[in-house]
């Protein structure tokens, strides 16, 4: 259980700004999620925290320590790479078990754990396997109990489900959270998916070029996005500029009534935003009824995925998959004020 | 169908044919004349009787067994410290720094340039006269150039061992390089994050991977020193000398009546190579699979 504070993290390559001046704070036990597209500086920041690359500026500290000129072997934050996962010299038993040999433990000691530890990844009795034997699943599963048998301060994973098919993936997911639950270990994963990010982690923190953009729980980046960009990264398109005055916004559609306790943006320009699924194809009451375009529609077996014309803007709304409607027709549809989220005017969107 | 089928069960021996033609025509035809030879048969001189005269000649004669162990020392030292360079430069030359490609050029410059034209250069690089002498006398370091410490012409066999480390280091190095950057710095990352300190690093993680790369080049590079008459003949004392340098001296001795005692000694002298390489192979067996 070890508290992570990444303090003005900076790292530059010549000069380029991988990742710049990352502020966050992993509480102990949490599970986090560095999430982004590649090379927004994710996986630097990761390396940062093991040591393996040493900042530009900033500090890394572990429960208020400074880690920075603490070399990566001592620091007791382990890694979990994507690929080269075990030691292809070594068994399973000598993979899991290196942390602890290093560490000067007795043979019997390091037996008797890695075959505890093969239980709790659900592989026992494959000490003598060789890496090559096994399936991507089970390296990625013996690479886990490799890292969890020295139970380090900061467990680190780089894409650890990038590589493996959707079943597995799933499997993987839901071992990997019920061990970290087991385990309490602080626990950082870097992944470019959305949806792994939501489905695994405590808190989010979403990075686009070397910038943290947003840091807070799944649900936040649904309902309560910073940007445009981040409401776009978790696929919501739909924008509409309006000028916020007290609880209602002023748009080219006429005025959207909104809970003024709800947003966070102050009068002034805005851009209105409404996720595709809270959008009311099949009104209830006049309030925030307009009347927008049909463009496209696509049958997507449980629902159906509506593209309208909101007022020069392609939107998208998800109806019941038995929606009667045809494209080109103009239909009301209700903007839900519980659901209207406002965005800076960024971008001119 | 059936001619078919034998067509294609001659292909690779077919494919094959040239390459064991001339192995079989030249080694084969060398070792059989080599063999008869050393046992009497050697029609030219007129000796026509079987006899095991010549072994019992060259493994009692006092010079055969010191021969025997130099050239064991000079080819065991040769590879071992070879090999120990060999790592070391692959270890700093797998990064990448600046002017890391020139430096990696450089190392690799020695692999071409022949046997005998390195033997020339470490001659004049290091006898009493050479180029090393000659600047520790401007320098002041010595007196006169004798004062240089014998390294060419001397039992010890310092040139020898200079010449042979200065052409296998690359060689061995090129292989166990290219293993290391193929490897990439992961293996080595993850050792380090599970606590791994750089000797435990290189004891447990990359001397395991690089270890099936200096056993396949070194055993390479045993098997020429061992059988190396031309280094040794140039740069080494008359006596004692290696087993390669007695038997070619008797085999280009005009007493054709020597000739028999040289291919003894060539017999023998393939003999304990094989048994040295079996063991050696057999070693590294063990060692890569433990």
């Amino acid at each position: 259980m070890t508290h992570v504070m990444l303090k003005g993290l900076t790292r530059r390559f010549d000069d380029v700004i991988a990742v710049n001046n990352l502020n966050l704070e992993v509480e102990s036990g949490e599970l986090i999620a560095f999430l982004g597209p590649s090379g927004c500086g994710k996986t630097t920041t990761l390396r940062m925290i093991t040591g393996l690359l040493l900042p530009s500026e900033g500090d890394v500290q572990f429960d208020g320590k400074s880690m920075v000129a603490v070399p990566t072997e001592k620091r007791g934050a382990v890694m979990v790479f994507q690929k080269h996962l075990l030691f292809p010299t070594m068994d399973v038993a000598r993979n899991v078990g290196f942390g602890l040999k290093m560490a000067g433990i007795s043979k019997k000691e390091i037996d008797r754990r890695v075959s505890e530890m093969l239980e709790l990844v659900h592989l026992p009795g494959f000490e003598t396997r060789r890496p090559h034997e096994l399936s991507g699943g089970q390296q990625q599963r013996i690479a886990l109990a490799r890292a969890l048998i020295v139970r380090p301060n900061v467990l680190l994973l780089d894409e650890p489900l990038a590589n493996l098919d959707a079943n597995l993936r799933l499997e993987m997911r839901e071992l990997i959270r019920t061990i970290q639950r087991e385990m309490n270990i602080t626990s950082i994963f870097v992944t470019h998916d959305q949806e792994e990010a939501v489905m695994l982690a405590d808190r989010i923190a979403l990075m686009f070029d070397g910038v943290l953009q947003q840091f807070d729980v799944p649900k936040a980046f649904y309902e309560r996005p910073n940007s445009a960009e981040v409401a776009h990264f978790f696929r919501n398109d739909n924008f509409l500029a309006g000028t916020r005055r007290g609880d209602c916004v002023e748009t080219g559609l006429g005025s959207l009534a909104i809970l003024p306790d709800h947003v966070t943006q102050p009068d002034g320009k805005v851009v209105v935003t409404v996720r595709p699924e809270d959008i009311y194809l099949a009104p209830t009451s006049d309030e925030n009824l307009i009347h927008v375009k049909v463009l496209a529609q696509v049958y997507m077996g449980t629902y159906k995925q509506v593209q309208l014309d909101v007022d020069g803007n392609k939107w998208l709304a998800h109806g019941p998959a038995d929606l009667d409607i045809r494209e080109g027709d103009t239909i009301p549809i209700q903007l839900p004020k519980t659901h209207i989220w406002l965005l800076p005017p960024a971008n001119g969107k | 169908m059936n001619r078919l089928k034998l067509m294609e069960k001659l292909r690779v021996p077919m494919m094959l044919f040239p390459a064991i033609a001339i192995i079989v025509v030249l080694f084969g035809g060398g070792m059989i004349s080599g063999v008869g030879q050393s046992v009497g048969y050697f029609p030219v001189i007129g000796l026509n009787n079987f006899t095991l005269d010549y072994y019992r000649d060259v493994l009692t004669d006092d010079g055969f067994i010191t021969s025997l162990w130099l050239t064991f020392r000079l080819a065991f030292l040769s590879t071992l410290f070879s090999s120990v360079l060999a790592v070391a430069f692959a270890l700093v030359l797998r990064h990448t720094f600046r002017g890391s490609r020139l430096l990696t050029l450089i190392y690799q410059v020695p692999i071409p340039i022949p046997h005998l034209v390195v033997a020339t250069g470490i001659v004049l690089l290091v006898s009493q006269s050479g180029l090393l002498s000659r600047s520790s006398v401007a320098l002041g370091l010595t007196q006169t150039p004798r004062d240089f410490p014998v390294m060419v012409f001397d039992t010890a066999g310092v040139a020898i061992q200079l010449t042979f480390l200065w052409k296998e280091v690359p060689f061995i190095g090129v292989v166990v390089l290219a293993v290391l950057k193929s490897v990439g710095p992961q293996y080595e990352e993850i050792a380090r994050t599970l606590g791994a300190n750089s000797w435990q690093r290189f004891r447990y993680v990359l001397f395991p991977l690089m270890l099936p790369g200096i056993l396949s080049t070194s055993i390479i590079v045993f098997a020429f020193v061992f059988a190396n008459y031309e280094i040794p003949l140039l740069l080494g004392v008359r006596h004692p000398t290696t087993l390669p340098v007695m038997a070619f001296r008797n085999y280009q001795d005009p007493d054709l009546a020597l000739r028999p005692q040289a291919m003894a000694i060539s017999m023998i002298l393939a003999v304990v190579a094989i048994f040295l390489l079996v063991a050696y192979k057999r070693l590294a067996k063990y060692a890569v699979e433990s």
